[in-house]
C-alpha cells in the first residue's frame, strides 16, 4: 500500500527550500537590525514600532484595507446577479458563458490593465462621451474610480466563477419543493437559493480580498505614481528605498492581516455550514 | 417569466461588453497610425513592424514562453508525482506538506516574491532566467497538486494494487492505472499552471534581472511612455489564446463526433495536428530566439577582449536600441541591456549584498574620444579628470509650462513656489524623484541641495508637503513627457532633456529654471570594479563619444550630448533643437549645484519622499 510514498520526498525537499526558507528569510529580516551577516544578526522590534507609531503608514494601511473591502462588496453585489443568470441557462450556454469569462483571464493582466490608461485618460474615450453629453471632462485616471475600476475588472472572473459553481451544484429540486410548500420567488431565493450559494460567495471574497490588498500594479497604473497602497510601499522598501529589514516586517504585517481576514471568513463558512444543516435538521 | 429573461440577457450583456471593451480598444488601437491612444487616425501596420524589429520585445516574448513551458512541464511531472505520494502517505506527512504547500497559495504574491528574492540574495544567486523559472516552478507545483489531489482521493486504491498483484511494477501501475484516471485534474493543474507562469508580473518582477525580461516585467517598464507597440503585442496574445482556446474546446467536441461515426481515422488526425503544433512552437522559438541576438565572428572578440559579451545597465528609454546593434555587429560582441526606472532603483540593485562605491579606473588608452566631450561637462566637479567616469548626458533640472495658461512673470516672481501656488491647484505633475524633489524644495528654502542638515531637510519635507496635500499634483514618471504634450496640465517638474522633446513636440511648452537655482546633473558612463568584461566596457564608453553615434543618441533620446561638437549642431542655426531653450541649459550660473552623494542624507530623504507620497 505504501509504493508511492517516497515519491513525496524530493518535494519534501524542495519545498523547505523554495517555501519555508525564503517565509523564514523574512521573519528574519523582520526581526534584526540592518546588516545582514548571520554572525552580526541583532534582534530588534524597531521596524514594527517605525510602522505602527506612523499615521502615514498606518494611514496607508487602512486605504488600502478600503480599497480591497470596496472592491469585493461591488465584486459580490455585480458578481452575483452574473452568476446567477449564467447558472440558470442551459448546459451548452453555461460552457459558452464560463469560456467568455474565463478568455480575457488567460490575457496578461499589466496589457488588460494598460488598456484602461487610454479609455480613462483625460481627453480618452469616456471623457469624450461625457463631453459631448455636456458634463465633461472629469477627472477619471489616477483616481480612486479608476484604482477600484481596474481592481473590480480584474477580480471579478473569479467570484463569478465561484459563485456560479456553487449555484450549479444546487440540488433544483430543493426549489420545486419549496415551490410545493407554497414559497413565492423572493423567499426561494432568500431561504433556499443564498444559502445554498454561500460557500461559493466566502471563497470568491477571500479570492478577490486578497489580491486586491496587496496589489501595486494596477494602484500605481491607474492610480499614478503617487497613489501608495501598502503593496506599493513595500515594492518602494525593496526596490528603492533598499530597506528591506523594514519592507520585510511590513510584508508580514500584510501576511498576518491577510491570514487574520482568510481564518475569519473561513470561520463564518462553517458557523453558517453547521447552522444550516442544523436547520435541516428541524 | 419574458422580462425575465431580457435582464438575464442585458445583465450579460453588459458584462460582456465591460470584459470585452478595453480589449478591442487595445485591438483597434494597435492598428492605429500615430502614437495616440485616444484618437484613431488611420489604419497602419507600424507598431506589429516596430514590434517585430524590436529584440526586446521578441526576446521577452521568448522567455515568457521558455518559462511557460518549461516551469508548466516541470511543475506538471513532480506535482503529479507528489500528489500521489501524498495519497499514499501518512495522515500527518499529508496534512503538513498540503498546509505549506497552501502557503503560497493564501499568501500574497509580493509576499512570496519578496521572501524568493532574500532567498536567492542570500544564496548569491544572480538574478537571471534561472531564478526566474525556479521561482515559477515554485509557485505553480502547489496549484497542480491542489487540483489533483481531489481526483485522487475519489480514486479507489485497490485498483493500483490489483495491477501490481497482477504483475505489473509499481511504474507501470502509476502509469496505466493512477495516471489516466485523474488525467482531468493533471491537465487543469497544467493549464492553471501554465497560465499563472504565462501571465506572472509580481514574481518575476522581483526575481528577474540581468536583462531578462518577461512579456509583463517588458510591459511594466514601457507602460510610463504611451507605446503602441505594447497594443500590437497585445492582440498577437489575444489572437493566440483565443485560437488555443478555440482548440482545446474543440478537440473533444471532434473527438466526439469520429466516436460516434466509429471512424478510426481521427486519432491520426489529432496525433498529426498536435504534431504540426508542437512543430510550430518549436520554430516559433528558435525564431524568435535568432531573432533576439545575431551573433557574429564572437571569436574575434573573445580573442581581443576575453569575452564577447558586454553587460550595460542604463535608466530605461534612454539610448537609440540600434547604436547597441552597431556596436554588436562592429566588434562581434553581444550586449545584455538591462534598465532601471530611477537611479535609486539603480544602486539597490548593484547593491547585491557589496558595496557600490567602488568604480575602477577607465583605461583612457581605449578611450580615444575624450577629446570630443563639450566644454560645458570637461572637469566636472565630481571627477574633474574623467577618471572614474565620462559624461553621456547632461542637464538642469525645471519647469515646463504652458505659455497660454501660465504667466512668466508668475515663474519669475515665485520661481519653485509656483507649485505652491493655489492659482495652479490641480494643474500640475511632479516628478517622482525623491532627490529632486527635496533639490527643489530645497533651492525654494533658499538652501542648498547638498544639505543633510536634519532641521532644513525636515523643513524641506513640509514644503513638499504642503504642495502634495494642498496642491492636488499627480506625481508621475515618464509619463509626464505625453502628458504634456497632450497639454493635460499647465506645470510640470522635468529634466531638461524630457523638455527638450516635450518643447519640440508642441510649440506652446516653455521651459524654465527658477533663479533660486537647479540641479546640473551629469549622468556619466562608468565601470563598476567588478565589471566581467572592463575592456570591452572601455571599448563602449569609446564608442558612445563617437560623433556619429552621440547624435544619433541625442538625436533619439531628445537629451543634451556631452559631445561638443553634436551639441554645437543640434543647438545651432538649422539644427533640430534650434531655439530650443531646454536643449542647451543654463551654465556657470552660481546657484546651481551638482549633486554630491551623502549616505546619510539619501537614507533620510529617501524615506520622507515615501512619506510624502504617502500623505496624498
Amino acid at each position: 500500500m505504501k509504493h508511492f510514498k517516497q515519491l513525496t520526498y524530493p518535494y519534501m525537499i524542495w519545498m523547505i527550500a523554495m517555501i519555508v526558507i525564503p517565509m523564514a528569510l523574512i521573519v528574519m529580516y523582520a526581526f534584526t537590525k540592518q546588516g545582514n551577516d548571520v554572525a552580526t544578526l541583532q534582534f530588534t522590534l524597531e521596524h514594527f514600532i517605525h510602522f505602527f507609531t506612523d499615521a502615514d503608514f498606518l494611514h496607508t494601511l487602512w486605504i488600502s484595507l478600503r480599497i480591497a473591502f470596496i472592491t469585493t462588496i461591488l465584486c459580490v453585489l455585480i458578481g452575483y446577479p452574473i452568476a446567477y443568470a449564467i447558472a440558470s441557462g442551459d448546459e451548452k450556454r453555461r460552457n459558452l458563458y464560463i469560456l467568455l469569462i474565463t478568455l480575457p483571464m488567460w490575457i496578461n493582466m499589466l496589457v488588460r490593465t494598460y488598456a484602461w490608461i487610454g479609455i480613462l485618460s483625460d481627453n480618452g474615450l469616456i471623457n469624450s462621451l461625457l463631453e459631448m453629453l455636456g458634463i465633461g471632462p472629469q477627472k477619471l485616471l489616477y483616481t480612486d474610480f479608476a484604482v477600484i475600476l481596474g481592481m473590480v475588472y480584474n477580480f471579478i472572473p473569479f467570484m463569478i466563477l465561484q459563485i456560479e459553481s456553487a449555484l450549479a451544484k444546487m440540488d433544483k429540486s430543493l426549489l420545486d419543493a419549496a415551490n410545493d410548500l407554497g414559497a413565492d420567488g423572493l423567499h426561494r431565493f432568500l431561504k433556499v437559493t443564498l444559502p445554498l450559494s454561500l460557500p461559493g460567495v466566502i471563497s470568491g471574497i477571500t479570492l478577490v480580498f486578497l489580491p486586491a490588498v496587496s496589489s501595486f500594479v494596477i494602484p500605481k497604473l491607474l492610480g499614478g505614481g503617487g497613489y501608495m497602497l501598502i503593496g506599493n510601499v513595500i515594492e518602494n522598501q525593496f526596490i528603492s528605498v533598499g530597506e528591506w529589514n523594514f519592507g520585510s516586517a511590513i510584508s508580514m504585517v500584510m501576511a498576518v492581516i491577510i491570514m487574520i481576514s482568510m481564518y475569519v471568513t473561513r470561520k463564518l463558512d462553517k458557523n453558517d455550514d453547521a447552522l444550516s444543516r442544523k436547520r435541516g435538521k428541524v | 417569466m419574458r422580462s425575465h429573461k431580457i435582464v438575464r440577457r442585458l445583465l450579460l450583456g453588459a458584462i460582456f461588453l465591460f470584459f470585452y471593451f478595453p480589449i478591442l480598444y487595445m485591438l483597434v488601437f494597435s492598428f492605429n497610425d500615430s502614437r495616440s491612444l485616444t484618437s484613431f487616425n488611420g489604419f497602419s501596420l507600424q507598431w506589429y513592424d516596430k514590434m517585430f524589429h524590436d529584440a526586446n520585445m521578441l526576446e521577452a516574448i521568448y522567455y515568457t514562453l521558455v518559462t511557460a513551458i518549461l516551469a508548466t512541464l516541470i511543475s506538471t511531472i513532480v506535482g503529479t508525482l507528489t500528489a500521489i505520494g501524498l495519497s499514499r502517505s501518512r495522515r500527518i506527512v499529508r496534512e503538513v506538506v498540503s498546509q505549506i504547500n497552501n502557503l503560497p497559495i493564501m499568501n500574497p504574491e509580493i509576499v512570496t516574491a519578496v521572501g524568493l528574492m532574500l532567498f536567492y540574495v542570500s544564496l548569491h544567486m544572480e538574478k537571471g532566467f534561472v531564478t526566474m523559472l525556479l521561482a515559477h516552478i515554485a509557485f505553480c507545483i502547489p496549484y497542480v497538486i491542489l487540483s489533483i489531489m481531489p481526483k485522487l482521493r475519489s480514486l479507489d486504491e485497490n485498483l493500483a494494487e490489483a495491477a501490481m498483484d497482477l504483475g505489473a511494477t509499481p511504474f507501470q501501475a502509476m502509469m496505466k492505472v493512477i495516471v489516466p484516471q485523474i488525467m482531468p485534474g493533471i491537465v487543469s493543474g497544467a493549464l492553471i499552471a501554465f497560465t499563472m507562469s504565462f501571465d506572472d508580473f509580481t514574481i518575476s518582477y522581483f526575481v528577474s534581472g540581468n536583462g531578462v525580461k518577461n512579456i509583463s516585467t517588458l510591459v511594466w517598464t514601457m507602460s510610463k511612455r504611451i507605446n503602441p507597440s505594447i497594443n500590437a503585442l497585445s492582440t498577437i496574445i489575444v489572437l493566440m489564446i483565443t485560437i488555443t482556446l478555440l482548440l482545446v474546446n474543440l478537440l473533444p467536441l471532434i473527438k466526439e463526433r469520429s466516436e460516434r461515426q466509429n471512424k478510426p481515422y481521427p486519432k491520426r488526425v489529432l496525433q498529426v495536428a498536435s504534431l504540426c503544433v508542437l512543430l510550430f512552437v518549436g520554430f516559433g522559438l528558435s525564431w524568435l530566439k535568432n531573432g533576439t541576438k545575431q551573433h557574429m565572428n564572437s571569436a574575434d572578440a573573445i580573442a581581443a577582449f576575453g569575452s564577447d559579451t558586454l553587460k550595460v545597465y542604463n535608466a530605461g528609454q534612454y539610448i537609440d536600441p540600434q547604436i547597441n546593434a552597431d556596436f554588436e555587429a562592429r566588434y562581434g560582441v553581444k550586449i545584455i541591456y538591462d534598465t532601471f526606472d530611477s537611479n535609486e532603483l539603480m544602486y539597490t540593485k548593484l547593491q547585491g549584498g557589496e558595496r557600490y562605491d567602488l568604480l575602477q579606473p577607465l583605461d583612457h588608452s581605449r578611450i580615444t574620444n575624450l577629446d570630443l566631450l563639450a566644454d560645458e561637462v570637461k572637469g566636472v566637479s565630481f571627477d574633474p579628470d574623467n577618471t572614474f567616469s565620462i559624461p553621456y548626458f547632461w542637464g538642469t533640472v525645471g519647469i515646463v509650462y504652458n505659455k497660454e495658461t501660465v504667466a512668466l512673470e508668475d515663474l519669475e516672481k515665485e520661481g519653485y513656489n509656483i507649485l505652491a501656488d493655489p492659482k495652479y491647484k490641480g494643474h500640475l505633475y511632479l516628478y517622482d524623484s525623491e532627490r529632486d524633489s527635496f533639490m527643489m524644495a530645497l533651492k525654494a528654502l533658499g538652501y542648498s541641495m547638498n544639505t543633510d542638515d536634519e532641521a532644513q531637510l525636515s523643513e524641506a519635507y513640509e514644503w513638499l508637503r504642503k504642495v502634495v496635500t494642498t496642491m492636488d499634483p499627480e506625481i508621475v514618471t515618464d509619463e509626464v513627457i505625453d502628458a504634456m504634450i497632450n497639454e493635460n496640465k499647465d506645470l510640470a517638474v522635468v529634466y531638461s532633456g524630457d523638455a527638450a522633446y516635450i518643447l519640440s513636440e508642441n510649440e506652446r511648452m516653455g521651459y524654465y529654471m527658477p533663479k533660486e537655482g537647479t540641479n546640473l546633473w551629469v549622468d556619466a558612463m562608468v565601470i563598476p570594479k567588478n565589471a566581467d568584461n572592463p575592456k570591452l566596457a572601455n571599448t563602449y564608453i569609446d564608442f558612445m563619444l563617437e560623433y556619429e553615434n552621440s547624435k544619433r543618441n541625442s538625436l533619439f533620446v531628445g537629451y543634451t550630448s556631452g559631445n561638443g561638437e553634436v551639441l554645437e549642431e543640434l543647438s545651432g542655426e538649422g539644427g533640430e533643437f534650434e531655439g530650443n531653450e531646454a536643449y542647451l541649459p543654463r551654465s556657470g550660473y552660481e546657484k546651481d549645484e551638482i549633486f554630491h552623494y551623502n549616505e546619510k542624507a539619501r537614507k533620510l530623504i529617501s524615506e520622507l519622499w515615501t512619506k510624502v507620497k504617502i500623505s496624498k
